[in-house]
């Protein structure tokens, strides 16, 4: 397995050049490219400057393992106004696009999102639509989407079976999931997610997660690695099971207030300890 | 009108099995129902609100029901009922072929879709209703800005069904006719008697919870075809 973190981790004042070198530095084999959330890379990043940031990222010694967005929760592919799915599409189309031009094969997509006002049943088959012609896009470009399990954020595909269900209503060998196993919190368990899901999964989201022990004790909050409730022996011990040899991707959720490099080289050592079963 | 009872309850068993949904109650079926005529779908530009389309596809009966684009259609003779799904732009060519739908008795549904057009867009889409229709609409309204405390859509004629609203509402302005659907204080729907037709304007697209399955909104649709 590889390891990986996130660009948006990188202190905003450092720039993209700094902040590879410490994430080289730091011991990770590659950088999650999240677009739209920094400002080397967004929408309108033409493909020459996306040309030029795997030119950095190769030059630093990484690859990059995966392009990730969170464009998505602003402009979903549920979304009841035809012209915000259109465009929510565009961003996946440009996902696309861009892990070609930085050579992975795997993108993260949040697919849906249920609120008040557009309901289970409309998220659940508008995404359904979506996602199947971008599958077919993402096949042609021999690119994997993986839809991420946001589940308490997203308050969509709860549990493990519901999600399968979900990948096999699609039914494109393109489209998998991005399994975050911090984000199942009190539905469920990831170890559980993982022996599921096995080879559907594109790439595993790694962060912690402390329930019931946020604000008045009624919320859960997300912490580094080996800090909070997942079972990580167990999560260690399906990922073998299944065979899943691929990226891990820390998500640092929770950032450290001082030193913020420390939190890099913190993390890619409990990453390591994670990888090599000693727990 | 032109369905049987057992037509009736094979569609609607069809239509909720494909949602998993329970049979709605069933009443008493017109008394006309011998000459069998058509239910006929037309989509407008597929870009708009294709998923509307989508949903009259889902519940209404392949064997009884065409669905094409308008821009394919012939004079629309023999239909008992014709809906416009999704209507965003009328064109003439097409109004006058639904008066003369009116003038023959056929109800004709026309569903808006253009809640989220912009200013310039939801001019033309009010200008081509009112040329050709003669229907009055007012300006989109956000039903969810402020949030709401219920999102549905109550509609009294033919039945009294409960259906989820779809966030824009196109109004029907002041006008004759009867008042269908209301969204709290705001309404929603509009029936006019159009000679021996009836006209029915939806302000709040119905596609969408058919095709997600909405047993109110299917019992409603089918509530209306057997009214024709």
């Amino acid at each position: 397995m590889k390891k990986s973190i996130g660009d948006n981790m990188i202190p905003k004042d450092w720039g993209f050049d700094r902040g590879l070198e410490l994430v080289k530095r730091a011991g990770f084999d590659g950088i999650e490219l999240w677009l739209g959330d920094v400002p080397w890379f967004q929408m309108t990043t033409t493909d020459a400057q996306v040309r030029e940031l795997r030119r950095k990222v190769e030059s630093a010694g990484l690859v990059v393992s995966n392009v990730s967005t969170g464009l998505h929760w602003a402009t979903p592919l549920s979304a009841r106004d035809p012209n915000v799915r259109a465009q929510a599409a565009r961003i996946v189309e440009r996902q696309i696009e861009t892990a070609g031009l930085l050579g992975t094969d795997a993108i993260l997509v949040v697919a849906g999102l249920v609120t008040e006002e557009v309901p289970y049943n409309e998220v659940y088959q508008r995404c359904v639509d979506a996602l199947k012609p971008l599958g077919d896009k993402a096949a042609r470009a021999g690119v994997k989407i993986g839809c991420e399990n946001c589940n308490s954020e997203q308050r969509f595909l709860l549990s493990p079976r519901e999600f399968a269900q979900f990948l096999n209503d699609i039914n494109s060998p393109a489209v998998g999931l991005h399994l975050d196993v911090g984000n199942i919190h009190d539905t469920g368990f990831a170890e559980q997610w993982i022996e599921i899901h096995g080879p559907r999964i594109t790439r595993i989201h790694l962060k912690d997660v402390l329930k019931h022990r946020g604000r008045s004790g009624d919320q859960s909050v997300y912490t580094n690695l080996f800090l909070g409730d997942n079972n990580w022996p167990a999560i260690r011990a399906a990922m073998t099971k299944v065979g899943y040899d691929g990226w891990l991707i820390a998500e640092m959720e929770a950032r450290y207030r001082y030193a913020p490099d420390q939190q890099f080289v913190d993390t890619a050592q409990a990453m390591d300890r994670l990888i090599s079963g000693r727990l | 009108m032109d369905i049987t009872r057992r037509e009736f309850l094979g569609y609607t068993a069809g239509a909720m099995s494909v949602v998993g949904a329970p049979l709605p109650h069933w009443t008493a079926p017109s008394v006309a129902e011998r000459r069998p005529k058509k239910w006929r779908v037309f989509c407008s530009d597929p870009d708009v609100l294709p998923e509307s389309s989508a949903g009259y596809r889902a519940v209404l009966p392949e064997r009884r029901s065409q669905f094409e684009h308008w821009e394919q259609s012939d004079p629309m003779t023999h239909c008992s009922l014709v809906i416009m799904s999704s209507v965003f732009l009328l064109p003439e060519k097409i109004a006058r072929r639904l008066r003369i739908c009116l003038q023959r008795g056929t109800t004709v549904i026309v569903e808006s879709g253009a809640g989220f057009a912009n200013h310039l867009g939801f001019r033309k889409h009010r200008r081509s209703l009112r040329e050709g229709l003669g229907l009055r609409v007012a300006a989109p309204v956000n039903l969810w800005s402020p949030p709401r405390a219920t999102p549905y859509v109550d509609y009294t004629w033919p039945t009294r069904t409960r259906v989820r609203d779809f966030t824009r509402l196109v109004p029907p302005a002041n006008q004759p006719g009867e008042i269908i659907a209301w969204a709290g204080d705001l309404p929603v729907a509009l029936r006019q008697r159009v000679g021996p037709g009836t006209l029915i304007y939806i302000g709040s697209p119905l596609g969408p919870a058919l095709s997600i399955g909405d047993t109110e909104a299917i019992r409603w649709l089918y509530a209306v075809a057997l009214s024709a």
